[in-house]
């Protein structure tokens, strides 16, 4: 009998130009006050972010969707491990995501910090196993018929 | 207007078989009908009638009969919700770097 699978992989890359040097860029990384900042603040209630920026430490964001959003009161948690320290130069992260509890990805992220004539050059790789999504079709009802519509204007030019 | 449903387990499950994927391959060349891609598969019309209902039902094929043939095609909806749904990991990054940009901007002003 064949067995289903219930995993996709996937992999993206996300690049980004800043005109800070590499180390004030890999120091917004590497400082949890700074790293607050910008990866665990969004359009969400924090529920706690704590890192140990070493090789072997691990971290933690918690999240939880406020009022109007699909899934209001639902919480996500990353729970990660640093592999791989270069300073300056290259973070190498794993990480678990969940939904209330449920795992819902494993994922593997390089961050390569690459110097650049106008600042640094900062190039994710991130590579994950998508799970079977809990909680049906809400998260992705928002919005939906909004990219369908701009797939439709795009397939149109 | 109401939004049709789109079940993301369903769609996993319709993805997870190779035979599946192969008939979507084939789909995506061109509409076919159903005996059409049963004899490049080398199975049978009632294999492929099997797999193309879970298609269906999961949004990713469209089939109509007219006449004697079932002819089925590719549905755009359900590839777009799936890639929406791995998508949002990838806009979630954007983001995020985005918010990376400001937060190096400000440090930058502070000085």
């Amino acid at each position: 009998m064949m067995e289903e699978r219930s995993v996709i992989h996937s992999s993206f890359v996300v690049e980004r130009s800043y005109p800070q040097p590499p180390e004030r860029v890999f120091a917004a990384f590497a400082q949890p006050a700074r790293k607050r900042r910008w990866y665990a603040e969004g359009d969400h209630e924090i529920q706690e972010f704590e890192m140990e920026f070493r090789v072997g430490g691990g971290e933690r964001l918690r999240y939880r969707f406020k009022e109007g959003h699909p899934i209001a009161g639902s919480e996500i948690s990353n729970e990660s491990t640093y592999q791989d320290i270069a300073a300056e130069s290259r973070i190498l992260m794993t990480s678990k995501m969940s939904l209330n509890g449920k795992p819902i990805v494993v994922m593997l992220a390089t961050f390569e910090f690459l110097p650049a004539e106008t600042g640094t050059e900062l190039i994710l790789t991130h590579q994950g196993a998508y799970l079977e999504w809990p909680d049906g079709p809400r998260m992705i009802e928002t919005g939906w018929q909004d990219l369908l519509d701009r797939m439709a204007h795009e397939l149109a030019n | 207007m109401k939004r049709p449903a789109i079940d993301i387990d369903r769609l996993f499950r319709a993805l997870g078989d190779p035979t599946r994927r192969a008939i979507l391959d084939r789909l995506s060349e061109r509409p076919q009908s159903v005996s059409g891609l049963a004899a490049p598969l080398g199975i049978t019309v009632t294999a492929v009638a099997q797999h193309l209902q879970i298609l269906e039902e999961s949004g990713l094929v469209q089939t109509e009969k007219v006449g004697r043939v079932r002819t089925c095609r590719i549905e755009p909806a359900g590839f777009t919700a799936l890639e929406r749904w791995i998508g949002e990991h990838r806009t979630v990054w954007e983001r995020r770097l985005d918010r990376l940009g400001n937060v190096l901007a400000e440090d930058d002003d502070v000085k």
